[in-house]
């Protein structure tokens, strides 16, 4: 077993040994760009209840109509904060990469890269979750709108505190590209 | 590399002193936020009458605006709060609306935003132990003894959270808009800019705002 896991590693790597550490982290630069876009799922996801909570909540009750799309546009644009971080991630990768031309370039630098993109993947849970509590707040002013104030605020700050998941992957994959503690 | 410098990115150093940069563009324009601020506030305490004007029918109105959010956030014994959260909303609203005029917005920088979740943080620490003296130490050995670290963690997660809240939405701001200028220079920023700046940036004051009341509030009680 241990055998097969070396003959594994040892292929795995001779190619990679063989080819210019510069183009290396060019490639994982153009991969972290690609995999940071994954948490836009969860923002697609979010955007999609809220949207379907908001035809609910016009549905339940019509007068509604005009308050119902303004919650689900500002619910909505919440929402896309996280898919905002990862699209800002994948931008620095492509334009802006501070790993691209570092002299001591090897696999440590490939792998911040790429490490830094599968970070923002995390973004994928606020997506979702701020989708649905925007969505639950239109639920709940469609029944009561005169409450409209209080719920649009508690949606606002359950969102805030929903998205620090994301803000710690921002965190995360900014450390690894600007102030990385594993390059010497 | 087409096209993007990587320093239209960063935050200019005026001057700095071995390496560390002490006065940089983020600064200046907080100084210059400050100023305004100061000068207005001089301008319309002066001119106070009893029958209000336009401006301080606008002033009086932000004034409601802010006790009225207090006042159901927070609880209406708690309004000494009340020129603070202003003082912070009126501060941050203007720092996140310089990107409108290419400036760096001062919360685009990390030092501005840590500096402020620090201040609400000092807060949230102080008044609840004025509050509550030494049932505020003993909460964070609530519910179990042993979970004392896991609660200590969470209370030091709070500012860096609340920091890079703001921070990383105001540099998806600089980043983005940056994109849009380059790429598509023509009626696009208009919408990059209501959008990254007007919305963004207002709601973000927003959120932090009242994520400070509220934590405030939670340690008090």
């Amino acid at each position: 077993m241990y055998a097969v896991l070396r003959f594994i590693m040892d292929a795995g790597f001779d190619w990679l040994a063989e080819q210019d550490p510069q183009a290396l982290i060019l490639a994982g630069s153009a991969l972290a760009a690609g995999i940071a876009m994954l948490a836009r799922i969860g923002t697609g996801i979010g955007h999609g209840y809220t949207a379907g909570k908001a035809a609910e909540s016009t549905g339940t009750n019509p007068k509604m109509v005009r308050q119902s799309t303004f919650i689900m546009l500002l619910g909505q644009a919440i929402t896309e904060t996280s898919g905002i971080f990862s699209l800002v991630v994948a931008l620095i990768f492509l334009y802006a990469n501070p790993l691209v031309g570092l002299p001591e370039a090897g696999l440590v630098v490939v792998a911040s890269t790429l490490g830094a993109g599968i970070a923002m993947i995390a973004g994928f849970g606020p997506g979702v979750g701020q989708g649905y509590a925007a969505g639950k707040a239109l639920e709940a002013i469609s029944h009561r709108p005169s409450l409209q104030p209080p719920v649009v605020r508690t949606m606002l700050l359950g969102q805030a505190i929903s998205q620090t998941t994301g803000i710690y992957a921002l965190v995360i994959a900014l450390i690894l590209l600007y102030a990385n503690p594993l390059l010497y | 590399m087409n096209g993007i410098d990587i320093t239209d990115m960063a935050i200019r150093n005026y001057i700095t002193i071995d390496g560390q940069p002490i006065i940089t563009n983020t600064v200046v324009t907080t100084w210059a936020i400050m100023a305004i601020l100061v000068a207005f506030s001089i301008f319309v305490v002066r001119g106070l009458k009893a029958v209000p004007g336009a401006l301080q029918l606008i002033v009086e109105l932000i004034l409601e605006g802010v006790h009225w959010l207090g006042d159901s956030t927070m609880g209406r014994d708690k309004r000494y709060f009340a020129p603070y959260m202003l003082a912070l909303a009126l501060y941050l609203a203007l720092a996140n609306l310089t990107g409108l005029v290419a400036v760096r917005q001062p919360t685009a920088d990390l030092n501005t935003t840590f500096a402020l979740s620090l201040m609400t943080f000092f807060m949230v620490q102080f008044f609840g132990f004025k509050a509550k003296k030494f049932g505020y130490v003993k909460g964070f050995f609530q519910p179990l003894p042993f979970l004392f670290p896991l609660n200590l963690i969470s209370e030091l997660a709070q500012p860096i959270s609340l920091s890079f809240r703001l921070f990383g939405n105001m540099l998806g701001s600089v980043v983005i808009m940056l994109m849009i200028y380059m790429f598509l220079p023509m009626l696009f920023p208009l919408v990059g800019h209501l959008y990254f700046d007007v919305f963004a940036g207002l709601i973000q004051t927003f959120i932090f705002v009242m994520l400070t009341m509220t934590y405030i509030t939670l340690a008090m009680e």
